[in-house]
């Protein structure tokens, strides 16, 4: 390594303060003007560092940043409960549609009360509308092990068998 | 008389083991010891000074948000330096690339040479604005570098770089630095 890269390598250290040249690194910084310049440049670096403006309360900022890192955990609690309790509801509906689909045509239509006890959630009025619009994204998709009405199917159903279904969702 | 026990300061790495078992108080000692030298990193990358405190609150938040991205490979100061240079990055997309380095007003000090104070203000000013228009990476590891006296392998596990690109990108920033304040 020749001097000039080893005297770099040594310049932050001793412009911090933390170390002091070697009487060969005093003579070649001596010598060479290359190494001045980056030298002065360091001088100037951990100058504007040591002089630079800050933070003006360190301890008011722990406060403020506990009560945003507290707030932050709360409402992150809240959405997982949302997904949770929407990813519940998507699974619940997705079994509603299951059943209608294969309930008899010559039986009545669910009703709202069977329709309420397969989808007791009313904790859905408190949903967000982007956590809305998810519920509505998963209920799309089937539920793996169960036989569902997935869009290829839809068409093998009467128009009344149809009015049916369509009557569950709108309860 | 005996001296009282010496007590260590605990390490950075218990602070934030401690953290992550719900000790609060680790997370303000951590802040304490490290929003200083963060806000001087952001006003040396060319953060105005009227924002520091918001830019040090938004990167130390991002941090404890994802304290268990922290390996421990590079410092807790280094890698909060990296987080705060990205607050800075993303403050500077959101005002779209509108000039973010401010021209501070100079005060002169009150000395008995004020034209060498104001000499060495006008190259510290001029340093400054270098240092903030530098390619980012090579800002960062000037920084890391001058500011904190660290090496390139810290600087390398902290930027997610090789220590020898790491030397490469000071020495770029140097010999630009060089050109601009001289």
């Amino acid at each position: 390594m020749n001097a000039c890269v080893s005297l770099s390598d040594r310049m932050p250290e001793v412009a911090l303060g933390r170390s002091d040249w070697s009487p060969e690194d005093a003579a070649h910084l001596a010598d060479c003007a290359e190494c001045q310049a980056e030298w002065r440049l360091l001088v100037a670096a951990a100058a504007l560092a040591e002089s630079a403006p800050t933070v003006a309360d360190p301890v008011g900022l722990a406060a403020a940043l506990r009560l945003r890192l507290a707030q932050d955990r709360a409402g992150r609690t809240t959405l997982r409960r949302g997904w949770l309790i929407g990813g519940t509801a998507a699974t619940a509906a997705a079994l509603v549609l299951a059943v209608a689909s294969t309930r008899p045509a010559d039986q009545a239509p669910i009703t709202t009360a069977e329709a309420d006890a397969l989808l007791p959630l009313p904790e859905l009025e408190g949903l967000e509308t982007a956590q809305l619009d998810t519920l509505l994204n998963t209920i799309d998709r089937p539920v793996a092990g169960t036989s569902t009405l997935d869009a290829s199917t839809m068409g093998e159903h009467e128009g009344e068998e149809l009015e049916q279904v369509f009557a569950t969702w709108e309860g | 008389m005996s001296a009282a026990p010496v007590l260590e300061s605990p390490s950075d790495h218990a602070l934030a083991a401690a953290y992550r078992a719900g000790d609060e108080e680790a997370a303000a000692e951590l802040v304490r010891r490290h929003a200083p030298a963060l806000g001087r990193f952001l006003y040396t990358s060319g953060a105005a000074r009227d924002e520091i405190d918001d830019l040090v609150q938004e990167a130390l938040f991002r941090a404890f948000r994802r304290l268990d991205g922290w390996r421990g490979e590079a410092s807790f100061r280094s890698w909060l330096f990296v987080i705060g240079s990205n607050v800075l990055r993303d403050e500077y997309r959101r005002r779209k690339g509108r000039q973010i380095v401010s021209l501070e007003d100079r005060d002169l000090p009150d000395r008995a040479d004020p034209h060498a104070d104001l000499a060495a203000n006008e190259t510290a000013e001029r340093l400054r604005q270098g240092v903030a228009t530098l390619p980012r990476l090579q800002r960062e590891v000037f920084l890391l570098r001058t500011q904190q006296g660290a090496g390139y392998t810290e600087i390398a596990s902290a930027l997610g770089t090789t220590p020898g690109a790491a030397r490469v990108h000071y020495h770029h920033a140097v010999r630009r630095l060089k050109e601009m304040v001289t």
